[in-house]
């Protein structure tokens, strides 16, 4: 797959040592990188390093400066993440670094999993980068989406909920490698199509064909000519379908809902739909 | 907020009230010992991706979900293979694999 947006592992190979690419891994083990992880990567952890400590909430932009510039990171630096399970956190990083106006960011195609399964080298040894005075760009909302929007969109836009089947009927509250008990009610929100994010991957964990993913979203009756906000149940899962939609397939005014479901499935009198169809605004 | 992360191994069973999802766990080992790298996937009934964790350095892994029919994939480098299996609530389900390469 030829895209900006993404390397392969013969690019990622070939810049290992290239002072102005910087790997970054960031996973959903936050401790898979102390064990091993690309050479020369650095790490953020998406709990501790992305998320305010009290609010519900990102850092902020002062914030993200203050971490980029610790971490080595420079603006005009090309920024390649990669992490585990299909690049969901490193997506999920991804859209974060668009949200705050970074200049060169891609990602790995497979991630973590598809290097570890291609038997590519993992190494200890952690870099040594010089800090940097990194300066961040205000949030670009064009690609945020806040509840608000998610409320208006019932019945006029696409609204594509990324869960998995069971969870988009509201059989499961959480992905089922978590503890099911979440105090929340299950379901989706009215007229969202279910594309699990999942099959925009193949199993190594790199994405599909530019044609299967445009194949995946129309099948499913998505009109890609029509603004597009995606959901999962913290943000995460659908920052990796945004990844697909904005960046692979060229859609233009796709934004991420980071609230999703645990925000809306708690939120008093708005609407609701449960089980396998999408339901009416 | 807790994450949607996957935890290698799966997430403990402790402090969680099992009495109302049901568990699948176990080994997935390679060439007779237990697969120290690779992925445990689980599908629903419909061949549907779910869920997936990075097994443990002992080749562990958990979920937890509803009653019904689920599939396991075990993914170790070069060699994949499925186990069908069927979960309880309430039950702790206990599915050991060997991939064959």
């Amino acid at each position: 797959m030829s895209n900006q947006a993404l390397v392969d592992a013969e690019w990622a190979l070939a810049h290992l040592d290239d002072a102005k690419v910087v790997f970054i891994e960031v996973d959903e083990d936050t401790e898979a990188y102390a064990g091993n992880h690309i050479k020369n990567a650095i790490a953020l952890n998406w709990k501790t390093d992305l998320q305010d400590p009290v609010r519900r909430d990102f850092v902020n932009k002062e914030q993200f400066e203050a971490l980029l510039s610790a971490k080595g990171v420079s603006n005009d630096d090309t920024v390649v993440l990669y992490g585990g399970n299909n690049n969901w956190f490193a997506a999920y990083a991804y859209w974060y670094f668009k949200l705050y106006g970074h200049g060169d960011v891609r990602l790995l195609d497979g991630g973590r999993k598809k290097w570890e399964l291609d038997g590519l080298e993992l190494v200890s040894e952690v870099p040594n980068r010089a800090a940097t005075k990194y300066v961040a760009k205000d949030q670009d909302r064009s690609i945020r989406a806040f509840r608000d929007d998610v409320l208006k969109a019932i019945g006029t836009q696409n609204l594509v909920d990324v869960r998995s089947p069971d969870e988009y009927a509201g059989r499961l509250l959480a992905p089922a490698h978590l503890p099911q008990e979440a105090a929340r009610i299950g379901g989706h929100i009215p007229t969202a199509a279910n594309i699990p994010w999942s099959k925009a991957a193949n199993d190594d964990g790199s994405f599909k064909s530019i044609d299967e993913l445009k194949a995946l979203y129309e099948g499913a009756g998505v009109d890609l000519n029509k603004d597009t906000i995606a959901y999962c149940r913290i943000g995460e899962r659908s920052a990796h379908s945004w990844f697909v939609l904005h960046e692979l397939l060229g859609v233009k005014n796709v934004s991420n809902y980071d609230g999703s479901w645990t925000e809306y499935g708690s939120l008093v009198g708005v609407p609701v739909a449960v089980g396998d169809e999408p339901g009416t605004a | 907020m807790s994450g949607c992360g996957a935890v290698v191994g799966g997430v403990s069973l402790d402090n969680v009230d099992i009495t109302n999802q049901a568990v699948i766990q176990g080994v997935i080992s390679s060439g007779n010992a237990p697969a120290s790298v690779g992925y445990a996937r689980l599908l629903d009934r419909n061949d549907e991706f779910v869920a997936e964790v990075p097994i443990s350095k002992q080749g562990e892994f958990r979920f937890f979900t509803v009653a019904g029919d689920w599939t396991v994939v075990a993914l170790v480098p070069g060699a994949n293979s499925r186990t069908q299996v069927q979960a309880t609530i309430g039950k702790i389900l206990d599915v050991d694999i060997a991939v064959i390469k």
